[in-house]
Parts: C-alpha cells; sequence; structure tokens
C-alpha cells in the first residue's frame, strides 16, 4: 500500500498531577497511512487529544516511539519542531482559537509570517487559502463579525495556507450547528480527496465519523483492535 | 521581527481602557522625568560662556548670608592666576513696594573693577565713567530699566531691609549684557553703600568675584583661596561662577540630590505600576501564546511579541510625557527666576532621547518576567488556559 505517515509503537502519555498519575495514553500502535481520512473516536477522557497532541508534536510522550512524515519527534529540538510544524502540520481546534485582534486575512496569514515569503506572496497565499473554504468576500471581517461556521473555515484556511501534508482536527464541528458542522466535514474530505492531504479528526459524532476512510476507537487510553471498517 | 508589528501594535491595542491608562500614566512620569532630567542637563550640562568660566565665587563657608573682611580680598589678589578680585555686596532692600514687578537684584559694587570683571557688559564709555566717578551713581540692566521704565538721570530710591540704611541713587548708565540675571538687575557703588553705614558695619564684604587669568588656573585658584583662610576664624567657600549660581539656587539643599532621587522614584513607580499591567494582559492571553505555537511560532518569537507590546506602550507613553514636558518648560522658561539655564530650559535632543532609552527599558523590565513565563508554557498547558 501506499506511504505511512504516521507511525506510533508502545506510544504512551502519562500526567502527573500532584501525587495522582493519569494514564491519558497507553502502549497506543496507530498507523495511517498516505490520503488517509482517519476518524478517532472515544468517551470523553479516553485519550483522544492527547493522541493528536503527540502527533503535532505539541507534547512529548512520556514513553514509546512517535514518527511522523518520516521524522522522529523526539530527536528535534523545541525550535525545529516548532518549524517542523508550521511546514508540516496544520491543526485545527473545537473552538477556532482565531486571534480576536486580527482579520480573517491577518489571521489566515499568522503561520506565513514564519516563512520566508514576501509581504504580497503571503497575501495572495492567504486569499486563496480564504478562497478555497468560500470566504473570499470576508477577508477583512473580524472573528466577532463571522458566524461560528465562518470562524472555523477561517480556521481551516489558517491550517491548510502552508500547505501541510497532514491535517489534524480536534473534534472540528463540536461547537457548530448540524449545517455548519456539515460544511465543515465537506470542506476537510475535499482536502483530503482533491488536494491529497492526510486527516485525523477527532469527533464524537458517528455521522461525522462516516466522512472517514478509516475509524479508530479509544478507550482509557487504549486503541482497540479494529474490528472493520463501517 | 518587523513582520510581527502589526500584531504587536493591535495586541496593544487590544484593551482600549486599559493601555490608554498605561500611556498615561506612563506620559506623566515621563513628563517628570523629562523635565528634572532638562533640568538636571541645564544646570550641570549647559556650556557656560567663556567669561563665566573665568570667573569664580568666594562667599562665607557658613552661609551665603553671612559677610566675610574686606582685607581677604587683598590676600585673595596675591594668589598667582589671578587677575582681579571685586567686592559685591547683596543690598536687598525694597524699591517702591513689595509687589513682584518691584523685585530685582541690587548689587553693591566696585566700578573700577566691575567692568574688568564683566567684560561682556556692554555699556557706552561715558556712561561708564559716569558711573565710576559719581558715587551716588548706579546702572541697570536694558531689560529692568525698561521693565521700570527707567531713563539716565531718574533718582531710585531703595529702602534698606538687612542693612539700616535708605539708598539715593542716579541711574547714569544702561547696560546689556548676556547675562540674563545681570540685565535684570541694578549695580550701585559699594563705596556709597561704605559711608552710609555705621561704622561697625563698615568693612564686610558679601561676595567676592574673582577673575582668573586663564581657565587653567581655575581650579587651583579654587583651592588656594580656601585654604588660604583655613584656620582663620572666617572660612571661604570657594566655586566657578556657574556653580556659585547653583548653590545659590540650593541655599535648601543638594539640588542634584533631589532631581535624582526624583527621576528615580518616578522610574521605579512607573516601572511598577507597568509591570502590573503588563502581568494582567499577558495572564489573559497565555491561550493565545498555545494557539500561535501550534502554528510553529517559537518561544522566542511570541517573547518579541509581548516584549514589542510593552515597549510600545512604553514609547508612546514617553512620546507624549516629552510633549508635555515641553510645554512644561515653556512654562518655567516664562516664570520669572533668578537662574539663568531655567530661562532657557527646554527638553535637549539628548534628553528626549535619553527619556525614550528610559521607557524602552521600563517596557522592557517591567514585561520581561511575565513574557518570559507566558512564552515558556508548553503548548498543551497553555491551550488548556482559560482566562
Ligand atoms: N495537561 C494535563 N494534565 C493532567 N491531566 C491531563 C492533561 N491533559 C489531559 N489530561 C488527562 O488525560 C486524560 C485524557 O485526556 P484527553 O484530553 O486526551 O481526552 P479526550 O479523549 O480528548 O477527551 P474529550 O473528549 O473530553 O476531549 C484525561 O483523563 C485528562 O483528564
Ligand atoms: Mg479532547
Amino acid at each position: 500500500m501506499s506511504e505511512t505517515v504516521i507511525e506510533t509503537r508502545r506510544l504512551s502519555k502519562e500526567y502527573i498531577r500532584d501525587e495522582f498519575h493519569i494514564t491519558a495514553l497507553q502502549d497506543v500502535d496507530l498507523e495511517v497511512k498516505r490520503g488517509e481520512f482517519v476518524a478517532l473516536m472515544g468517551p470523553s477522557g479516553s485519550g483522544k487529544s492527547t493522541l493528536l497532541h503527540l502527533i503535532a508534536a505539541m507534547d512529548v510522550p512520556t514513553s514509546g516511539e512517535i514518527k511522523v512524515l518520516g521524522q522522529d519527534l523526539r530527536k528535534l529540538s523545541d525550535r525545529a519542531i516548532a518549524r517542523w510544524r508550521n511546514e508540516n502540520v496544520g491543526f485545527v481546534f473545537q473552538s477556532f482559537n482565531l486571534i480576536p485582534v486580527l482579520t480573517a486575512l491577518e489571521n489566515v496569514e499568522l503561520p506565513l509570517k514564519l516563512t520566508p515569503l514576501k509581504k504580497q506572496e503571503r497575501i495572495d497565499h492567504a486569499v486563496t487559502a480564504l478562497k478555497l473554504v468560500g470566504l473570499g468576500d470576508r477577508l477583512g471581517h473580524y472573528p466577532r463579525q463571522l458566524s461560528g461556521g465562518q470562524e472555523q473555515r477561517v480556521a481551516i484556511a489558517r491550517a491548510i495556507v502552508t500547505d501541510p501534508a497532514l491535517i489534524l482536527a480536534d473534534e472540528p464541528t463540536g461547537n457548530l450547528d448540524a449545517a455548519s458542522a456539515e460544511d465543515i466535514l465537506h470542506l476537510l474530505a475535499r482536502l483530503n480527496q482533491e488536494f491529497g492531504k492526510t486527516v485525523v479528526m477527532v469527533t464524537h459524532d458517528p455521522h461525522a465519523a462516516r466522512f472517514a476512510s478509516v475509524v479508530h476507537h479509544l478507550e482509557k487510553g487504549r486503541l482497540l483492535p479494529m474490528n472493520g471498517n463501517p | 521581527m518587523l513582520r510581527h508589528l502589526p500584531l504587536v501594535l493591535k495586541n496593544a491595542w487590544r484593551n482600549r481602557r486599559r493601555t490608554v491608562l498605561t500611556i498615561l500614566s506612563m506620559g506623566v512620569s515621563l513628563m517628570i522625568l523629562g523635565l528634572m532630567m532638562a533640568i538636571y542637563h541645564a544646570f550641570y550640562f549647559t556650556n557656560t560662556p567663556p567669561e563665566q568660566d573665568l570667573r569664580l565665587v568666594t562667599r562665607n563657608k557658613v552661609s551665603l548670608a553671612l559677610p566675610m573682611p574686606q582685607f581677604y580680598g587683598d590676600r585673595i589678589r596675591q594668589i598667582p592666576g589671578v587677575r582681579e578680585v571685586e567686592a559685591e555686596q547683596w543690598f536687598g532692600g525694597v524699591y517702591i513696594d513689595n509687589r513682584p514687578e518691584h523685585l530685582f537684584a541690587r548689587l553693591a559694587v566696585e566700578p573700577d573693577k566691575f567692568f574688568t570683571i564683566y567684560p561682556d557688559v556692554n555699556i557706552p564709555d561715558e556712561q561708564k565713567k559716569a558711573f565710576q566717578q559719581e558715587r551716588s551713581a548706579c546702572i541697570a540692566g536694558r531689560e529692568l530699566a525698561q521693565k521700570q521704565h527707567w531713563n539716565l538721570g531718574d533718582r531710585i530710591t531703595i529702602e534698606g531691609d538687612i542693612f539700616p540704611v535708605n539708598l539715593e541713587f542716579t541711574l547714569r548708565g544702561i547696560f546689556d549684557a548676556k547675562d540674563a540675571f545681570m540685565n535684570r538687575s541694578l549695580y550701585f557703588n559699594r563705596e556709597y553703600l561704605e559711608q552710609s553705614l555705621p561704622q561697625a558695619r563698615r568693612g564686610l564684604v558679601g561676595t567676592f568675584t574673582i577673575l582668573a587669568n586663564s581657565p587653567d588656573n581655575v581650579p587651583r585658584i579654587e583651592r588656594a583661596v580656601d585654604s588660604q583662610f583655613q584656620n582663620s576664624p572666617i572660612q571661604t567657600k570657594t566655586e566657578t561662577q556657574s556653580a556659585f549660581g547653583l548653590s545659590f539656587l540650593a541655599f535648601l539643599g543638594n539640588v542634584k540630590l533631589i532631581l535624582l532621587s526624583v527621576c528615580g522614584a518616578v522610574t521605579f513607580t512607573i516601572l511598577l505600576v507597568s509591570a502590573n499591567t503588563i502581568a494582567m494582559s499577558v495572564r489573559e492571553r497565555v491561550h493565545e501564546v498555545g494557539v500561535l505555537k501550534t502554528l510553529g511560532y517559537t518561544s522566542e518569537a511570541i517573547l518579541g511579541i509581548i516584549l514589542g507590546e510593552a515597549v510600545a506602550i512604553s514609547l508612546v507613553g514617553a512620546m507624549l510625557g516629552l510633549l508635555m514636558a515641553q510645554l512644561m518648560s515653556a512654562v518655567v522658561r516664562a516664570m520669572p527666576t533668578f537662574n539663568d539655564q531655567l530661562e532657557t530650559l527646554t527638553i535637549q535632543p539628548s534628553v528626549a532621547v535619553l527619556c525614550l532609552g528610559v521607557a524602552a527599558m521600563i517596557g522592557l523590565a517591567s514585561a520581561f518576567v511575565p513574557a518570559y513565563h507566558a512564552s515558556r508554557t508548553p503548548i498543551v498547558e497553555a491551550l488548556r488556559s482559560t482566562e
């Protein structure tokens, strides 16, 4: 089959709060191939976000191995990881997380400010990304002037503007009404199919999971064995 | 870093009320700081005219209000490097009444030496001669004469207070001097004062003004005069004329120390105010630090963005403060003073640059600790922060 983009071996994450040890992830062996649209499901607290954060190198595992896009994340310095994430990973949050004082265009431009692109090129890229998510006419709007669905589309534009290979979305439809959620899911599916992005999406919603090509279930920090695709 | 400027500025403008308040308090503090530094600069860095550099003033070590014996003048004249010595006496007294427009300095001087000591005093020759020959003659600076509507030949009566005599003068000369204080003062013959005084009060001198023959000799003369009278019952204190001007102003204390402590206190206070505001606004934004890091921003870039914001606010406040300080120094210039340096008080470019530097440092110093902590917060933790 095709190339593996995410590969974990006995990946574990333990949080230590005061005297308590919380095992958020335990011995997770996950493999995601290029071009897959993976849904991660599981009850609250099962470690879905934790897994996503480890894939994005936003957090470090307690033990185990993790290789993303051929890169052993534990071997990179903080600075290199930041750069790696900027180039290779687009992250979409449940609560959009746009910067309120910046316009849609400026929000989307943010990741490009870390690249050597010139001002005009950055704007061109950002406009293209916003057009792709259907917000070509909302460039100068501030987040508070947008609906939730529109905000999430700006966030997706921001996630794809550096043309990363991997899109990670943590309950991207969790804060949206059904219609907006549908739009976002179609958008992610389109990015997956038309642009060949590998998508890993955390969701509670079985309907949302139907957009995925592969569904994984987590429970109490463990990845359940796959029992056939839905 | 420059490409982050729009975000820096927009962040700064995020909580407008808080930013405006910070800018205002920064502005007021920097106004005080700027004004103090300008005064300090005016006192201690202004280039004095060359004649002033050659002049020294000797006074009673205990107080400016106490006199010295007249013979000290002869002893001073024998010190090598001294070209001329002139006895002067602050007369005080009242002209007409005590209203501010009638307040000006009246000094008893020695007319035959006066023009040697003050070569920059510009006066027609015949007026100079009249002043030197006629015992009850007086001369006035141009500004004073104009303000009092005096003409040559006018009679001017000064009622004594420190000295128990009333003196009546005839105005024989009007002069122009570079020195603003002189231009607003009246000078008369010390001999005339002496003869009007009772025997017991004669032979005393308020200050000696010394003219050195070269600037190189000034420091040596300064020391030589005072050591000359070190073992006498009445000791002296000698300093250059510009320094004397300051000690005159500083009757009550150490101007330098006062100015510097005000500057220090102002800087420290604004540092605390600023630190508090920055800490507040950084706390509110830890979540966004997590978002920026997710996008690939490094801790260093985020540190720079937060520090930049603090510095931007400080600099805007400082510019406002300097503007206000410039207005205030115009007010000071318009006020009546006995100090030349204050007459031309202004915020010099060097003071402005220094103030901006101090403001930037305050911004950096007050923001550094919270900014550093915020920028170092692990992403996941920052994203969980909900404040
Ligand atoms: N920074 C942290 N410190 C301490 N415990 C944490 C931290 N992050 C996560 N946990 C714990 O780890 C476990 C897994 O959390 P995680 O956020 O991955 O769950 P989740 O599957 O995303 O849940 P949800 O569906 O509610 O988002 C939970 O028990 C959580 O309380
Ligand atoms: Mg979660």
